[in-house]
């Protein structure tokens, strides 16, 4: 949809516990939204965030949580293995 | 292949349907819910051809999908009305492939204005959500930015030029699993 913006923010947090410092969502993010500190990854530009999640792929630890990032769709999932997963899961 | 198995094949397909020339289907059959298999075979298909054609033609591959998609949107958007506003016309696209493609303009948190000036040059970012695009390129585990992508790239593009009669460009940005990042550059 087109949407305004201004309205939507997203909102990023990040685990520190489990944040390894590696600084791979530094290096990823076309933004610049992450910078490391003290080791860990700070996110201290949220409002550039285009909700790619690019970040959440490549982060080993998975220590980032995202809201309010419109999620598009996913044709690519196969609902029979869901319903397998779901069953085995 | 036995008797058993060849009559089997035949008695799976047989039907006692009579279609007449004035049986024009207004469904679709079966059901869109159903389709699931066309489309994840539909998927497979068009990764598969645009591999080959990676192989085959190499980088030559990008301008021979540009070039398609770009045609392409300029034969489906000389119906539309012309505007000569760029954001103006990047909405009413969106509309139109709404279910296809989602299309938002952006700006980083920094910028004022959507339509940035820098260095010389004009553009606007673009995020592309829902992308069939994006979706058959991870179904077949395929890298995007590549061929495939250039087809879209060509649409949006072709697309522009004919509703604001104006030279546009398309640059990846970055590509993400939910989002797309791209630049359209206005000359």
């Amino acid at each position: 949809m087109y949407r305004d913006r201004v309205v939507s923010v997203i909102e990023i947090r990040v685990d520190e516990n489990a944040c390894n410092g590696c600084g791979l969502c530094v290096k990823d993010c076309p933004m610049q939204v992450y910078e490391l500190r003290d080791a860990i990854s700070v996110p201290v530009r949220a409002a550039s965030c285009m909700g790619c999640l690019s970040c959440h792929e490549i982060c080993p630890a998975q220590a980032l949580e995202h809201r309010g990032v419109y999620p598009s769709r996913r044709h690519y999932i196969d609902i029979r293995v869901c319903e397998m997963l779901n069953r085995v899961i | 292949m036995t008797d058993d198995t060849i009559r089997e094949m035949k008695d799976s397909f047989a039907s006692s349907t009579v279609y007449r020339s004035e049986d024009v289907p207004l469904q679709c059959v079966p059901p869109p819910d159903e389709l699931e298999d066309t489309l994840h075979g539909l998927m497979k298909l068009n990764g598969l051809i645009i591999r080959s054609l990676e192989e085959i033609a190499g980088r030559g591959a990008n301008a021979v999908t540009y070039r398609a998609g770009r045609k392409y949107g300029h034969e489906v958007a000389k119906y539309f009305r012309k505007i000569e506003d760029v954001e103006e016309a990047l909405k009413e696209l969106s509309n139109i492939l709404h279910g296809q493609y989602t299309i938002e303009i952006w700006k980083p948190a920094d910028k004022d204005r959507y339509i940035i000036e820098e260095n010389g040059s004009t553009f606007i970012y673009l995020v592309f959500h829902d992308c069939i695009v994006r979706q058959t390129l991870r179904r077949n585990g395929q890298p995007q930015g590549g061929p495939l992508c250039l087809t879209l790239f060509g649409y949006v593009v072709g697309a522009i030029e004919e509703i604001t009669g104006r030279k546009a460009k398309l640059e990846i940005v970055h590509t993400g699993p939910n989002a797309c990042l791209k630049k359209l550059i206005l000359q």
